[in-house]
C-alpha cells in the first residue's frame, strides 16, 4: 500500500475541522472561568497566579497528554498514576545512590516508558481489553511501590535537579517551557504527521483501519508506550518539584488525567478529540481548585464543586457535538 | 576429653531446653494496620514485631493492598477468623464501618485488642493510643507560642470526614482561639497529599501577602507548603504531624518548626504487649492513652534512632505514659 491511498482515505485532518469547534468551546469555558474568578478575587488575574495556574495545570497535562494518544484509539491508561508513583520512586533511588540527576532521568523515563510497553502488549498480543489490562498494571505497580518503598519517603535531591521542577528562566517556570514543547509536539503530532492520523482513523474504525494497511497493533504498542513514557516524564516533574518521593503519590494524579482528557473534548469511543484540548482540560481543572482556594471555599464544598464541573463539562461536549452534527 | 564435651553439654542443653519454652510460648498475632503507604503504620508494625520477638511470639501483618480499603479489610477479617490466630491487634480502617467487623471477631471468641483509631463498637481486650484532638492542639499551642501568641495562620486539612483530620483540625481551631491575636485567613483540604498541599499553599500565597504560620494536619503536607514557601521566597513557621523521618531531618534543618508525634511504635508495641499477657493470664491495662509529643530542634534526638533499633516500652513504663 503506497502513501498516495492513505492520503486518499485519510486526508490530512484540517485544524479548522470539528475538532477545532469543541476545542473553542471548550476554551470558551475556560476564559469565562477565569472572568468569573478575576471579578471574586483580586489577585486572581496577578501574573504570579497566572504562572502558577499553568505550572500547576502542567503536572497534570503531562501525564494527561500522552494519555489522550491512548484514549483516541478508543482505549484507556488506568495505571499512569501508579506509573509515575513506580517511576518516581526509581529515579529518586537512582538519583540518590549514584548522585547524577541525568541518569536518574533517564531511568524515570525508561521505567515509565517499559509499563507503557507491557500495557501495550497486553492490548495487542495478548488481546486484553485495555480497561482490564492496565487496571491489572495498576495493582501490580502499586504493589511492586509499596514493597519497595516499604513505607519509608525518599527525599532531599540536588539543587540542580530541582530546577526542572521548581526553577524559573526569563521569569517564567520550567514547567511551563516543557507545557509548551510537549503541547507543541503532541498537536503536531496527531494532526500533521501519518502516524498521528492512522492513530485517529484506529479510533474511528478498527476494522477499516486494519483494512486499509495500518499496521494497527503496532500504533497501539507505540501510543501506550509514549503514555508510558510521559507518565516518566511526570515522575521527574513530580520528584524535582517536591523534592521527594512517596509510594502513595499516583492515587491523586490518574483520575484527574482522565478527567482532563474528557473535560477536554476526548471521546472514550475514540477517533475524536485534541492534545490541545486535553490542555484546556487541566487548566480548567486547575483554574477551579486555584479559585477555590483563592476565595476560601471550604473545604466541605472543594470535591463537590469540583465534580459538577467535570459532569458540567462532559455533557456541554455531548451537547456541542450533537448540534454540530 | 569427656569432661569438656560435658562442660559444652550442658550449656546445650539448657540452651534447647529455653528454646522449647520458648517454642511453647509461640503464640500468632495478627496484627491489623490501615495502609502500606503512611509510614506511621510502618512504626506500628515495627513497634508489634518488636514486642512479639520479645515475648518469643510471632505476627502476622494484615495489610489493604488497597489504602484503608474497607471491603478489603473486612474480607481480611473473615480469613483470620477462619485462621484463629492466638490474638489480634486491631486498627480499623474506619472507625465506624469496621463495627461489624470487629463484632465477626468477637463471635469467633478471639481475643483482640483496638489500637490507634477508636473503634466505635465490639469488645476489646484494651485500647492503646492517642487522641488527635490533643495532637492537633499542643502542636498550634507550640506554634502560636513561637510567634507570640499572634499572626496569620493557614490551616492545610487532610481528608475531609476521616476521624483524625476531624480531630486534628478542631484542635488547630481550638488553639487558636486560645489566642486573640491569632487570625484564620484560610482552612483549605490538600488531602494529606503533599502535591495538593504544595498547590493549595502556592495559591493562598497570592490571596495572601502576609503568612505567618501554617498549620499541616500530616509531614507530607507541611513538607509540601514548606517547598511552596521556599519557591515564593517566603518565610512562615510550620509545623506538622505524625513524626516522620522525612519531618525529624526537616526540623534538624531548621525547615519545619515542629511535628506532633503520638508515638506509632509505642502503640505497636503496648497493643501487642496487651494481647499477649492477656493470653499469659497476666494484668493487662484497659485503656492507654499516650499523651502526644511535639516534636522541636530541642528534643528530636530520640525519634532520630532507625524504627529498628529502638526499643518497646515495659509494661512498668505503660502505666506511666498514659493508663487510665
Amino acid at each position: 500500500m503506497t502513501d498516495i491511498t492513505k492520503e486518499t482515505i485519510m486526508p490530512p485532518r484540517s485544524f479548522l475541522s470539528q475538532d477545532a469547534i469543541q476545542v473553542f468551546y471548550r476554551l470558551l469555558a475556560a476564559l469565562l472561568i477565569c472572568a468569573v474568578l478575576a471579578v471574586l478575587s483580586d489577585s486572581f488575574l496577578s501574573l504570579g497566579n497566572i504562572l502558577n495556574v499553568l505550572r500547576q495545570a502542567s503536572l497534570t497535562f503531562f501525564i494527561a497528554s500522552g494519555l489522550t494518544l491512548v484514549v483516541l484509539t478508543a482505549g484507556l491508561d488506568l495505571s499512569v498514576g501508579a506509573n509515575v508513583a513506580l517511576s518516581a520512586c526509581i529515579a529518586g533511588t537512582v538519583i540518590h545512590k549514584t548522585g547524577s540527576p541525568a541518569l536518574g532521568i533517564l531511568t524515570g523515563l525508561a521505567c515509565g516508558g517499559i509499563v507503557g510497553l507491557l500495557n501495550g502488549v497486553m492490548v495487542t498480543a495478548l488481546r486484553i481489553p485495555s480497561f482490564i489490562a492496565t487496571y491489572g498494571m495498576l495493582w501490580v505497580l502499586n504493589g511492586l511501590t509499596y514493597w519497595y518503598m516499604a513505607g519509608e519517603t525518599l527525599h532531599g535531591f540536588p539543587a540542580g535537579f530541582r530546577q526542572i521542577g521548581s526553577g524559573y528562566l526569563f521569569g517564567l517556570p520550567i514547567p511551563v517551557y516543557l507545557l509548551l514543547v510537549f503541547l507543541g509536539i503532541g498537536t503536531f503530532f496527531a494532526q500533521r504527521t501519518i502516524w498521528g492520523q492512522e492513530i485517529y482513523a484506529i479510533g474511528a474504525n478498527p476494522v477499516a483501519a486494519r483494512l486499509s494497511g495500518i499496521p494497527v497493533a503496532r500504533r497501539l504498542l507505540l501510543v501506550y508506550t509514549v503514555s508510558g513514557i510521559m507518565a516518566g516524564l511526570a515522575s521527574i516533574i513530580f520528584l524535582s518539584r517536591l523534592n521527594s518521593a512517596e509510594a502513595d503519590i499516583g492515587e491523586s494524579l490518574t483520575l484527574p488525567a482522565i478527567a482532563a482528557v474528557l473535560i477536554g473534548g476526548t471521546s472514550l469511543f475514540g477517533g475524536v478529540g485534541t492534545v490541545f484540548g486535553t490542555f484546556i482540560g487541566a487548566l480548567i481543572l486547575t483554574l477551579v481548585l486555584n479559585g477555590m482556594n483563592l476565595l476560601s471555599v471550604s473545604a466541605n464544598w472543594q470535591p463537590l464543586v469540583t465534580g459538577i464541573i467535570v459532569i458540567l463539562a462532559v455533557w456541554l461536549d455531548m451537547k456541542t457535538r450533537r448540534r454540530a452534527q | 576429653m569427656k569432661r569438656t564435651l560435658g562442660y559444652l553439654t550442658l550449656p546445650l542443653l539448657m540452651a534447647a531446653a529455653f528454646t522449647t519454652q520458648a517454642r511453647a510460648d509461640g503464640e500468632t498475632i495478627a496484627v491489623f494496620t490501615k495502609n502500606q503507604t503512611n509510614p506511621f503504620f510502618q512504626t506500628v508494625r515495627v513497634g508489634a514485631d518488636n514486642m512479639a520477638k520479645t515475648l518469643n511470639a510471632k505476627t502476622l501483618q494484615y495489610i489493604p493492598t488497597k489504602p484503608d480499603s474497607i471491603p478489603e479489610q473486612l474480607s481480611q477479617i473473615e480469613d483470620v477468623v477462619v485462621k484463629k490466630p492466638s490474638a489480634i491487634v486491631f486498627t480499623p480502617v474506619d472507625y465506624k464501618a469496621m463495627v461489624p467487623g470487629v463484632e465477626k471477631i468477637n463471635e469467633a471468641k478471639i481475643p483482640v485488642v483496638n489500637i490507634t483509631d477508636r473503634s466505635a463498637g465490639g469488645k476489646f481486650l484494651s485500647f492503646v493510643g492517642a487522641d488527635d484532638y490533643s495532637l492537633g492542639l499542643e502542636t498550634a499551642r507550640f506554634l502560636l507560642k513561637t510567634l507570640g501568641g499572634k499572626g496569620n495562620i493557614v490551616i492545610i486539612e487532610g481528608v475531609k470526614g476521616s476521624l483524625t483530620n476531624v480531630d486534628r483540625v478542631r484542635g488547630f481551631n481550638d488553639a487558636l482561639k486560645e489566642n486573640a491575636g491569632a487570625k484564620l485567613l484560610a482552612s483549605q483540604p490538600g488531602n494529606y497529599q503533599r502535591l495538593q498541599a504544595l498547590q493549595v499553599m502556592e495559591n493562598l500565597m497570592q490571596s495572601n501577602s502576609q503568612i505567618d504560620g501554617v498549620l499541616a494536619a500530616n509531614d507530607a503536607m507541611a513538607v509540601g507548603a514548606i517547598e511552596a514557601l521556599d519557591g515564593a521566597n517566603r518565610k512562615a513557621q510550620v509545623i506538622g504531624i505524625n513524626g516522620t523521618k522525612e519531618a525529624i531531618d526537616a526540623i534538624k534543618s531548621g525547615k519545619l518548626l515542629a511535628s506532633g508525634d503520638y508515638n506509632g511504635f509505642a502503640q505497636g508495641c503496648l497493643g501487642t504487649m496487651m494481647a499477649i499477657r492477656a493470653l499469659r493470664n497476666q494484668p493487662v491495662i484497659a485503656e492507654i492513652v499516650l499523651k502526644p509529643t511535639v516534636i522541636t530542634k530541642d528534643n528530636y534526638q530520640p525519634f532520630d534512632v532507625p524504627l529498628e533499633q529502638r526499643t518497646c516500652p515495659t509494661f512498668e513504663d505503660a502505666s506511666k505514659l498514659g493508663a487510665k
